[in-house]
C-alpha cells in the first residue's frame, strides 16, 4: 500500500507505531510520508519525550529528586513507550509509573520508590478534584440518626496509601519548608530498617495535603472511600480514638460534614 | 464566539497566560484585550488552576486554546476530552474556541493511544472529510463556532489533493468554523523547506501562501518564536518552540495578515522558557503598534 492509496486511519496508525515503538517501526512510515534526513521523526519523539519528561516532573517532584535529572529523563522516556497517554490531558499520564518501577531490575535496590509514587500520584490528582465546601450543621446529624444509616463525607480527591516502607516521612522531608539534614537522615534511619507507613492525602482549600495515617485511620478512611456506613466504618476500624480523632479531621478538612444514606 | 474583528480601526492584542506569569498578571493587571490558555491545562474539576483561570476571567476575555482535541483523527474525538472540554467553556464563557488541524489519536498495538503532539494531515479529501466531522461535532457539542490553526509540520505527506490554504479554507466553508492564523508557523515551514533544499525565500513563499487562503473566516492571528537547532550530523530544522521572540520576517507576515484581514485578535504566544512578564507586555506593545500602522496606512 502507498501513500496514494492507504487511508487516514492506516496512515496515522503508521505514525503513530514510528513515534511510540520502536525505531524499527519508522520504516513503514517511509511509504506515507516524504521524510528529510529523518529530522521530522526524530523532533516529534523528542517532543514526545520532553513532553514525558515535564508530566513526571511535575507529578512526581520527589521521585525526581531522588533519581536525578538523569534518571528520570531516561525513565520518563521508557514509560512513554511503554504506557503511552490514552487522552489528551498530559496531566491524567504517568500513573503507571509506579508499577513501572516495581518491575525494573535497575531500581530494585530502591523497592520504595515506587510506594512513593504510588502516594504523589495521590497528592498529584488531589490538586484538581472537584471543590468542596465544609457543612458543619451536618454534623448534628451524629446525635439525631442511627450511624447505620450515616456516611461520613470526605474531602474530595482524598486517598489512602499504604506502604510498607516510610514514605510519607520521605516525602515530607523533601517537601516540607524547613527539611533539614537532621531530618534526611531520620528518614534514612527508618527506611534501613523498613518502617512501614500509611498516608491520608486530601485538599484544604487549594493546598494538597499529606500526613501519615495511623492503621486504624487508615482503615475506617478506607471503608468510607469504599462505599460504607459510619457504623460499618467504625466497625472496620475498633482501635480508632473517635473522640480524639474527629476534632482533628474536622480541623484539617478531611471530613467535611455527615450525610443520610439513600433511604435513611 | 465573537464576530471577527474585520475592519476595525482598533488593534486587539492578548496574551498567553502561563504558569510563571499567573499571579505578577493578577497582581499588575496589565492592559490586554485578551488572555489565551492552554484548555487541558484547566480541565480538573477543581483547585487552584481552575481557581486562577476564573480569577482571570473576571479581569480579562479569555481565549480557550487547545492542543489535544486531536480533530483530525480518523477514530474521531475522545468524548471524554470533549466533554471536559464543555464543561470548561461553560464555566469560563470564552471569547474564542480553538484547537489545531492536526491528529494525536488513534490505534496502537490494538489500544487507542494520544500521542500528545500535533502530528500532522495529509490534505487529501478523506483528511478534509473526517476533520469537518470532527469539528462539527465538537461545535454541536459546545453549542458554538470554534477555530482551526495551520500546523508548524515537521513531515509532509504523500497524499495530496489540496493546497495547505485551499485545504483549511474548506474547512471553513464546510463547517463554518474559523481559522487561526499562526504566521509563525507558516514561516517555520516554509524555513524547513529551504533548508531542505525545497525553496529560496521562505518570506515570499509565506506571501504567496497568505494570497491563496481563500477565506475571510481568520478569527485569531498567532504570533510566537522559533529556534533553529542542529542535529548530530550537521543537518538543521527549524522548531517552533514559542520560546524566543517574533522574528522580523514574521513581523512582516503579521503586517500582511493585517492588512488584508483587518484589526483581528493576535496572540503573543510564548511558552518555553518564559520570561520576564515586561518582555512580553514589549511584544503585545510591539503587534499593538505594527496592526495600527497597517490599521491607519489602510483606512
Amino acid at each position: 500500500m502507498n501513500g496514494t492509496t492507504a487511508d487516514l486511519a492506516t496512515q496515522q496508525q503508521a505514525l503513530l507505531a514510528a513515534l511510540l515503538g520502536e525505531m524499527g517501526d519508522a520504516k513503514k512510515i517511509a511509504n506515507y510520508v516524504h521524510l528529510v534526513r529523518g529530522g521530522g521523526l526524530k523532533a516529534y519523539r523528542t517532543n514526545g519525550h520532553a513532553a514525558a519528561e515535564r508530566a513526571l516532573r511535575a507529578a512526581y517532584p520527589v521521585v525526581t529528586q531522588l533519581l536525578g535529572d538523569e534518571s528520570l529523563a531516561g525513565l520518563a522516556r521508557a514509560l512513554w513507550h511503554a504506557h503511552p497517554p490514552h487522552q489528551g490531558d498530559l496531566a491524567c499520564w504517568g500513573e503507571d509509573l509506579a508499577d513501572f518501577m516495581s518491575r525494573s531490575a535497575q531500581l530494585a535496590s530502591e523497592p520504595y520508590l515506587s510506594d512513593l509514587a504510588r502516594l504523589e500520584w495521590a497528592v498529584h490528582r488531589a490538586a484538581c478534584a472537584p471543590d468542596a465546601e465544609p457543612d458543619w450543621p451536618s454534623l448534628a446529624l451524629l446525635s439525631t440518626h442511627p450511624f447505620e444509616v450515616l456516611r461520613l463525607r470526605l474531602a474530595p480527591g482524598l486517598r489512602v496509601v499504604r506502604s510498607a516502607w516510610p514514605v510519607v516521612s520521605l516525602c515530607l522531608a523533601h517537601t516540607e519548608a524547613g527539611a533539614t539534614p537532621e531530618a534526611l537522615a531520620r528518614v534514612g534511619g527508618k527506611l534501613r530498617v523498613a518502617v512501614a507507613e500509611s498516608a491520608v492525602v486530601w485538599r484544604q482549600g487549594w493546598r494538597p495535603c499529606l500526613r501519615e495515617a495511623d492503621a486504624a485511620e487508615a482503615d475506617l478512611l478506607s471503608a468510607v472511600l469504599a462505599g460504607a456506613s459510619l457504623a460499618e466504618a467504625l466497625g472496620a476500624a475498633p482501635a480508632l480514638d473517635v473522640a480524639a480523632w474527629l476534632p482533628d479531621v474536622v480541623r484539617s478538612g478531611i471530613l467535611l460534614g455527615v450525610c443520610a444514606m439513600e433511604g435513611a | 464566539m465573537s464576530a471577527p474583528a474585520y475592519g476595525e480601526a482598533r488593534p486587539c492584542v492578548g496574551l498567553g497566560w502561563r504558569q510563571p506569569h499567573y499571579q505578577a498578571l493578577m497582581s499588575s493587571r496589565p492592559a490586554l484585550d485578551f488572555l489565551e490558555v492552554h484548555s487541558e491545562n484547566f480541565f480538573g474539576e477543581g483547585g487552584a488552576a481552575r481557581a486562577v483561570l476564573l480569577q482571570g476571567r473576571a479581569h480579562y476575555p479569555i481565549s480557550l486554546h487547545g492542543v489535544g482535541l486531536s480533530l483530525g483523527s480518523a477514530l474521531g474525538v475522545d468524548p471524554v476530552h470533549l466533554r471536559q472540554l464543555a464543561d470548561l467553556v461553560k464555566r469560563v464563557d470564552p471569547m474564542l474556541v480553538s484547537d489545531h488541524a492536526s491528529f494525536a489519536r488513534g490505534l496502537w498495538r490494538d489500544q487507542v493511544v494520544h500521542a500528545a503532539d500535533l502530528l500532522p494531515l495529509p490534505f487529501t479529501d478523506e483528511a478534509l472529510a473526517v476533520l469537518c466531522r470532527n469539528v462539527q461535532t465538537v461545535q454541536e457539542a459546545l453549542q458554538r463556532p470554534m477555530a482551526v490553526e495551520n500546523l508548524s509540520a515537521y513531515l509532509q505527506w504523500q497524499a495530496q489533493d489540496w493546497t495547505e490554504p485551499e485545504f483549511l479554507a474548506e474547512l471553513c466553508r464546510r463547517t463554518g468554523c474559523g481559522l487561526v492564523l499562526d504566521v509563525n508557523n507558516l514561516y517555520v515551514n516554509a524555513r524547513n523547506q529551504q533548508l531542505a533544499g525545497e525553496g529560496s525565500d521562505p518570506l515570499a513563499a509565506c506571501l504567496d501562501w497568505l494570497a491563496a487562503l481563500p477565506t475571510q473566516a481568520v478569527a485569531e492571528i498567532h504570533l510566537a518564536g522559533h529556534t533553529v537547532v542542529v542535529d548530530d550530523e550537521g543537518g538543521s530544522m527549524v522548531i517552533d518552540d514559542h520560546g524566543s521572540q517574533v522574528i522580523e520576517p514574521v513581523w512582516q507576515l503579521y503586517r500582511a495578515a493585517v492588512s488584508r484581514w483587518g484589526a483581528v485578535p493576535t496572540l503573543i504566544e510564548w511558552d518555553t522558557a518564559v520570561p520576564a512578564l515586561d518582555v512580553l507586555l514589549d511584544e503585545v506593545r510591539r503587534a499593538r503598534a505594527v496592526a495600527l500602522d497597517v490599521l491607519e496606512a489602510v483606512t
